[in-house]
């Protein structure tokens, strides 16, 4: 019982139709950003790359992007180390508070983040802890570190515990099982962790609002700029910003095909 | 203590003399190497495993048959160590091993899912276990590639990737890496359930082959009777977390000791005890008392007398037996080389007969005929 | 095994607990602390009392969170009907296709909502994408369609997408084809496979895609600020504000936790109910 043609093409354009809705309101700041007027106006009439040009040599921008990205690399290595334990307590082994442990890696997940930043601040206030750019790491991990360990945890799933146990059968201690066959197996999940990890830290703004302290990330200073009136500078770095998602994205998509073909060579 | 698997490596050509040497069958003369005492296990109240013992010979192919839920595969997760029993003992000659963990233990198993590491290659599977031992790289090649001729497997297999090969071909890999570990004793948890019916047949011989080659003692559980028989010199039948009997295949095939052995081991024909006064008899069927006499039947004898399809005989008009009925022939069902017919009895029970094929009858639907087998070809399985 | 298995599920979990523990469980008992503190102070070393909890309900402060929880509810309902049939296709329809969708609706997500909210900004505003063309096109000219209750909703629906599409999606998958066929056979139409056989079935995907979306809207904040131009005030905003222009942390801590406890209830009620190890994929 397969949709009829009309009805297969029918979803297709549906579903073409929701990513260009995804997509329009980049569209709409893609062409912002290359808008010559200092104030927008649609259709546009003249279009310049001046913009990009004044961000890249911009003092502010590039300490942003640099807190921006350190943030983004410490939460992604660390929130890989605790996503992959995390995701063989979550997923492979059998343990009496296992469930109890999979609520409690929800719950961060399924938290208003606004709301999870203002208690981090307090928490933060409480303990006496100045929020830099470095407490905005933990916020962050908060709620990443959860997600990190759900796609791991995904991967974890699917692989067989016989494995496992033919390694430990074999003579392997608890060690040896974990560098020889877990992580090996787990290392896609684990990559792809990484890859969310490191993105969605690079975009989070809710978290950082309340955690930074003094410093901004670069989704900080946008909002700040949006709200205090229009600046050519925001769709440009907007714009910058998505475009190094993307390159990162298409390094992940590209990488994994290289290196088996590269793997393959070799072994023969 | 130490009974970790020892490194016989190299293996070179002493090793080959010793396949050569084990070529005869060494479970003839030889010792026990796995002693199981009162072993038992609970699950959350649920016995799995109750009271079992065990005695496996030195070089012996042991296949522990049973249904779904009989306890096999607990027995068998006990014996390996991958499950700590409730109670009870587990003598590896002559060290206990219940307490040692299933990565100390000289024991290895092939596993129903192969458990073939799928990021690594055909090599790197079978030399797993001698690099976790430290073996040096050159040795474990060399010792992989002789596996791989062992195992009848092409010697550039070593580098393919396990998803290129065939089911037949992981099967041997698995078998590979399991010999690699020369484990004192090599545990199968039905490897050949999921491969296709001629593969199977090819495997099973192939295994028992293997099994005379390298005189490893193994033990095998399956659920399937006909593997068991074909591959095994004793086969144990579990039910409900016990063995229900233990003993050779022709044994246990012809002479079971009750209702569910005989029932389990494959078509057959039981027919009760009548408890009732002096004479000897059974339902549905008539005995001729002298031959019972001298089969040694006493009256009062409760049990059921048990006859193969291939021991009944459908009876030419006038021809006698032990023991005979008469029934309608309900259906024949060609076999191959053998034939079967279904005979129901006017009490309504149903006797399967089966012949060999050129021994096959002309019938008509409805047609009366009788059915009859001797007593020195039955079986009595003695009530408990 | 089983004592191995406890041991090391223990320790697996134990850095990820440990860190959760610092840095979400305590935060959140911080919270609850200033709740019950007297107004306008900034530290946990006076007198509890209620009068958060107080001022909250004279003040009114419950009708954002009505409006904040009215809207969540709008956004989960629309986007239930929105993504079911995308889903379905992903799950039952689409090959390869279903990994360019997933790749790109991922990719959205990396992108910072502020950004994206931003982008509508511009589409929706007089003088913006849609207003801009529509007037060179005919000449004629409308108000922009920023500020409003709609709009924000819209926001809700775009930015929440993708976490209805992809729980359904993986609820569906979970919806054997043979069950469906057979229904089929036996003679059920669309719309009685839909409801006999697919809904019960993918449930466990429709309440984690409804849950986790109506949870993160009823907290979201942006969409109201940047699209709705704060036509009205949503709970979050309300916190936030609290904190920051009305420097009254117990009184942001006591809409806080009103808002967590609402919101948990419908998560925990949620969550226990889930078998996540099946929605998850597990093998075994």
């Amino acid at each position: 019982m397969h949709p009829s043609n009309v009805g297969r093409i029918g979803l297709y354009l549906y579903g073409i139709l929701i990513l260009a809705f995804l997509y329009l309101p980049l569209v709409a700041i893609g062409f912002a950003s290359v808008s010559t007027s200092r104030y927008l106006s649609f259709p546009i009439r003249q279009y310049t790359t001046q913009w990009y040009a004044q961000a890249l040599e911009s003092g502010t921008v590039s300490d942003l992007l640099w807190i921006s990205l350190q943030v983004a690399a410490i939460v992604t290595v660390i929130s890989m180390v605790l996503g992959f334990f995390g995701a063989l307590a979550f997923a492979r082994y059998q343990w009496r508070y296992r469930r109890l442990y999979q609520k409690l890696i929800l719950l961060p997940i399924f938290f208003p983040q606004s709301v999870l930043g203002l208690a981090l601040l307090m928490w933060f206030n409480a303990v006496g802890i100045t929020p830099t750019w470095h407490t905005a790491i933990i916020a962050h991990l908060v709620w990443i570190a959860p997600i990190a360990t759900l796609i791991i945890a995904i991967r974890a799933y699917s692989f067989d515990p016989a494995l496992e146990e033919a390694a430990r059968d074999m003579g392997c201690s608890t060690w040896q099982i974990l560098r020889e066959v877990t992580l090996p197996l787990l290392m896609p999940g684990v990559v792809a962790a990484g890859l969310f990890s490191f993105l969605l830290s690079w975009g989070n703004f809710p978290l950082s609002l309340f955690t930074t302290g003094a410093d901004l990330t670069l989704p900080e200073w946008l909002y700040a700029k949006m709200v205090s009136g229009y600046s050519p500078l925001v769709p440009t770095v907007g714009m910058l910003s998505v475009a190094a998602s993307i390159v990162l994205v298409a390094i992940a998509l590209a990488l994994p095909p290289l290196i088996n073909r590269f793997t393959r060579n070799s072994s023969d | 203590m130490n009974i970790a698997a020892p490194v016989r490596l190299p293996a070179g050509k002493a090793d080959l003399s010793r396949q050569a040497e084990a070529l005869r069958p060494t479970h003839m003369n030889a010792q026990p190497i796995l002693r199981v005492v009162d072993l038992k296990k609970t699950f959350d109240g649920f016995t799995a495993l109750d009271s079992v013992n065990l005695t496996v010979d030195d070089g012996e192919f042991l296949a522990i048959v049973g249904p779904s839920g009989s306890g096999k595969t607990t027995l068998i997760r006990l014996l390996v160590g991958m499950e700590e029993q409730t109670s009870g003992e587990i003598w590896l000659r002559d060290s206990r091993i219940d307490n040692v963990p299933a990565n100390k233990r000289p024991t290895c198993m092939v596993f129903q899912s192969l458990a073939l590491f799928p990021h690594r290659s055909v090599g790197e599977n079978i030399e797993f276990p001698l690099k976790i031992r430290g073996v040096d790289p050159a040795l474990r090649r060399a010792r992989a590639l002789e596996l791989l001729d062992l195992v009848r497997l092409p010697q550039h297999y070593y580098g393919k990737r396990i998803q290129q090969c065939s089911g037949g071909e992981r099967q041997r890999v698995a078998l590979a890496r399991a010999l690699a570990f020369d484990p004192e004793i090599l545990f199968f948890d039905e490897p050949l359930s999921a491969l296709d019916f001629r593969l199977r047949k090819m495997l099973e011989k192939e295994l028992k082959d293997l099994h005379q080659r390298t005189g490893k003692t193994f033990i095998y559980i399956t659920h399937s009777l006909e593997e068991a028989m074909v591959m095994s010199d004793r086969i144990a039948i579990m039910r409900s977390g016990r063995f229900e009997q233990l003993g050779p295949a022709e044994e246990i095939y012809a002479k079971p000791k009750s209702r569910f052995v005989a029932e389990f081991m494959g078509e057959v024909n039981l027919f009760r005890a009548n408890g009732n006064g002096g004479t000897v008899s059974f339902e549905h069927v008539t005995v001729d008392p002298a031959a019972a006499a001298k089969r040694g039947l006493r009256p009062g004898f409760s049990g059921d007398l048990m006859a193969r399809p291939e021991s009944v005989r459908l009876l030419k008009p006038g021809e006698r037996a032990d023991v005979m009925a008469t029934g309608i022939v309900e259906s024949e069902y060609l076999l191959g080389s053998r034939v079967q017919y279904l005979v129901r009895l006017a009490s309504g029970y149903k006797v399967t007969v089966e012949l060999s094929r050129e021994n096959r009858v002309t019938w008509e639907p409805g047609q009366s005929m009788g059915v009859g087998f001797d007593l020195d070809r039955a079986h009595l399985i003695q009530e408990a | 095994m089983e004592r191995i298995n406890q041991r090391l599920g223990v320790l697996s979990a134990l850095p990820v607990v440990v860190f959760l523990a610092a840095g979400f469980l305590a935060p959140l008992c911080v919270v609850a602390a200033f709740s019950i503190m007297p107004q306008k102070v900034f530290s946990l070393a006076n007198l509890p009392d209620f009068s958060s909890y107080a001022l909250m309900i004279q003040e009114g402060y419950w009708e954002s969170l009505l409006v904040s929880l009215a809207m969540a509810f709008a956004a989960t309902f629309i986007l239930f009907v929105i993504c079911w049939p995308l889903a379905f296709a992903m799950a039952k329809v689409f090959g390869r296709f279903t990994l360019v969708l997933t790749i790109g609706v991922v990719m959205t997500l990396f992108v910072s909502e502020n950004i994206r909210l931003f982008g509508w900004v511009l589409t929706l505003m007089k003088g913006g994408l849609i207003e801009g063309y529509w007037r060179s096109w005919t000449g004629q000219s409308f108000d922009g369609l920023l500020y409003n209750v709609p709009v924000i909703i819209f926001g809700l629906v775009y930015v929440y997408l993708p976490f209805m599409l992809f729980p359904l999606a993986q609820g569906i998958a979970m919806v054997p084809d043979d069950a469906r066929q057979a229904a089929f056979d036996l003679g059920a139409n669309r719309w009685q496979i839909f409801r006999e056989v697919e809904l019960p079935l993918s449930a466990p995907g429709i309440a984690v895609g409804c849950l986790i979306t109506f949870v993160l809207t009823a907290g979201a904040i942006a969409e109201s600020k940047l699209l709705g131009g704060r036509a009205v005030i949503v709970i979050s905003d309300e916190i936030e504000r609290s904190f920051t222009y009305g420097q009254n942390w117990p009184l942001g801590s006591a809409l806080a936790m009103t808002l967590i406890a609402v919101v948990g209830s419908f998560a925990i009620f949620g969550v226990t109910r889930i078998d996540l190890d099946a929605i998850m994929g597990r093998k075994r």
